[in-house]
């Protein structure tokens, strides 16, 4: 019954009034100091990350448009070598695997699968190619995943690059029936936004 | 709140230990067909229960919808439960953890993880056997009448479907634990393994392969334990049961004594029909990161059909995926072995050329990237591989 104190905290703080989510103004956003994000529009910040949402566990922010089974904006920022991309759901067996630098984007979607599968959703590689991470190379990818809890099948988009070492990647995931296109045209100029600062 | 169907009146702890089997014991009468139990019994609570979950189950994206398989497995489970037949319905489940279970209203879900780990239709039926035999008692009915005598149904599925709420594999994990209060008793499971075995060699099939069912899970188990990993969660019973290793010599010794003219295994029949899941089943198999485990399954494999390919390449991923000091030796090696083998995956050449690329081997890297480009030029990340070779060669 690991989840309970969770749960009773979440419960408390709903009880206080006090904020799961934060509004996050439009304009230029920096995340943990180093990642900087431009949106034109408004987002949600889900602020109670212990609850470890399933598609972004330990993710340094996740953003929502309406609410986070519906659509969620995931910031990984500068994971470094010999750490895990997220990190464990409470009560999972599986040990995640850790980054390495020199990883090809192939073996960083690896990670990002092992990650959203913990808890026994099936996870699809659609496409992955070769992108721009702001101004950086870096890569892209497509893929889909069924959530185990609902059997709603996801579709998602992820960009990131490897940067001195550290890996930054943003990935939006949404259900693909109306979820995920009615937010793709925010997503995609806000992933184009991506800076890397104090580089 | 997620709920799970497999909870209460299955048999979540699928082959639990009992021990003893005497051949007198074999001697067993199929009882007449059930009919639906009055509503508001408790049996026909439990019902009602299992029924709603089986509408859940049924809508489930990880229903595996092949009707050639299902039909397969059906037959088997079929031939097994006799006349009982009709009163049951099969459940294919895309999880990779080894689990049969047969609820008290006749769901019978069969797990992925189960399907990639049977050698043979024998075994499949000494499992699914084993479940009917639970049906069959109506364990499930006893151990409900047992529980409500010492506390309330409602709160035991409510603490059950609050550990299952975290909705992963872990607290799934976690309830088998719990599920220690509502699974079968010893007694039950001992009930159960004599008429699975009886039912199998019944049915003409080799009585044998009971006991290799807990061979070779015990092999798994110890796989895991010699590779350090942790096998505190592997599988509650053989922590818990010791008397696994002396369950698999008394099966294996009744088979012998009792049914000496039942051979059947099955084996080729039980290949052509997984055949066409089976990348998948293996691909969800080495992604659980029970490497020790695998590589074990992996072996048994193999040793039973030595050019397979397949099961070669999966060996590999296993060992790349771990990663540890050593293992990118041992993947190149599984590897290469692999593309000697028959039915060996186009992947075998990506991962090849992947884990060239990491040792520096750059111009074989690049031949077996191109080898993969020319089998599967449309592969989802051909792009990426096509810049890998741009910048490999520039």
């Amino acid at each position: 019954m690991r989840l309970t104190p969770w749960l009773a905290a979440a419960a408390l703080c709903t009880l206080a009034g006090c904020a799961q989510m934060v509004k996050v103004e439009s304009g230029q956003v920096t995340i943990k100091d180093t990642l900087s994000v431009t949106t034109a529009s408004a987002w949600n910040r889900f602020d109670l990350p212990q609850l470890n949402l399933s598609v972004a566990p330990g993710a340094a922010e996740i953003w929502t448009q309406d609410g986070v089974t519906l659509d969620a904006l995931a910031f990984f920022v500068g994971v470094s070598q010999g750490e895990t991309l997220g990190k464990a759901m409470p009560g999972s067996t599986k040990k995640l695997p850790q980054f390495r630098s020199a990883m090809t984007p192939g073996e960083i979607v690896e990670l990002y699968e092992q990650m959203v599968t913990q808890d026994g959703s099936a996870f699809a590689l659609k496409r992955v190619a070769p992108g721009r991470f702001g101004e950086q190379p870096g890569f892209r990818f497509e893929h889909t995943i069924t959530r185990k809890s609902d059997s709603v099948l996801l579709k998602g988009v992820g960009q990131g690059a490897v940067v001195k070492g550290k890996l930054y990647l943003v990935v939006f995931t949404a259900p693909s029936i109306y979820y995920y296109e009615r937010h793709l045209p925010q997503v995609e100029p806000l992933m184009a936004s991506a800076r890397i600062r104090a580089l | 709140m997620q709920r799970r169907p497999f909870l209460l009146g299955c048999g979540c702890l699928a082959f639990a230990a009992a021990a003893g089997v005497h051949a007198d014991e074999y001697d067993y009468q199929v009882p007449p067909r059930f009919s639906r139990p009055d509503p508001s019994s408790d049996e026909g609570g439990l019902w009602a229960f299992m029924d709603r979950e089986e509408q859940r189950l049924k809508r489930s994206s990880f229903v595996i919808r092949d009707p050639a398989l299902h039909d397969y497995v059906n037959r088997i489970a079929c031939r097994l439960a006799g006349d009982h037949c009709p009163e049951m319905r099969v459940y294919l489940v895309r999880t990779p953890y080894f689990n049969a279970s047969m609820a008290p209203n006749g769901m019978m879900q069969v797990w992925s993880g189960l399907l990639v780990r049977m050698q043979n239709e024998g075994q499949l039926a000494a499992v699914l056997g084993h479940e009917i035999g639970h049906y069959l008692q109506r364990h499930s009915v006893e151990r409900l009448r047992d529980i409500k005598s010492r506390s309330s149904f409602a709160q035991i599925v409510g603490i059950a479907l609050g550990v299952a709420g975290g909705g992963n594999l872990g607290a799934l994990a976690q309830v088998g634990i719990l599920a220690g209060g509502l699974a079968y008793g010893r007694d039950q499971e001992r009930e159960a393994d004599r008429i699975g075995i009886a039912l199998m060699a019944r049915n003409g099939y080799a009585p044998a392969e009971a006991g290799r069912v807990w061979g070779q899970l015990l092999e798994e188990y110890e796989g895991a334990k010699a590779a350090g990993e942790d096998v505190s969660t592997t599988n509650i019973l053989f922590a818990s049961h010791p008397p696994a290793e002396e369950r698999r010599e008394v099966l294996a010794a009744a088979a012998k004594r009792d049914w000496p003219g039942a051979e059947r295994t099955g084996a080729d029949e039980y290949r052509a029909a997984l055949a066409s899941h089976r990348m998948g089943f293996l691909y969800d198999e080495v992604r659980r990161r029970r490497f020790g485990e695998s590589l074990v399954l992996f072996d048994r494999l193999l040793k039973a059909s030595p050019r397979d390919g397949q099961v070669q390449y999966f060996k590999g991923e296993a060992y790349r995926l771990r990663g540890r000091e050593g293992d990118t030796k041992l993947a190149l090696e599984a590897y290469r072995a692999a593309l000697e083998m028959d039915n060996t995956p186009p992947e075998v050449h990506r991962s090849l050329g992947t884990v060239l690329r990491q040792t520096g081997e750059d111009a074989e890297a690049t031949r077996a990237f191109q080898r993969f480009l020319e089998l599967k030029p449309d592969a989802e990340d051909a792009e990426l591989i096509r810049s890998y070779l741009t910048g490999s060669q520039s």
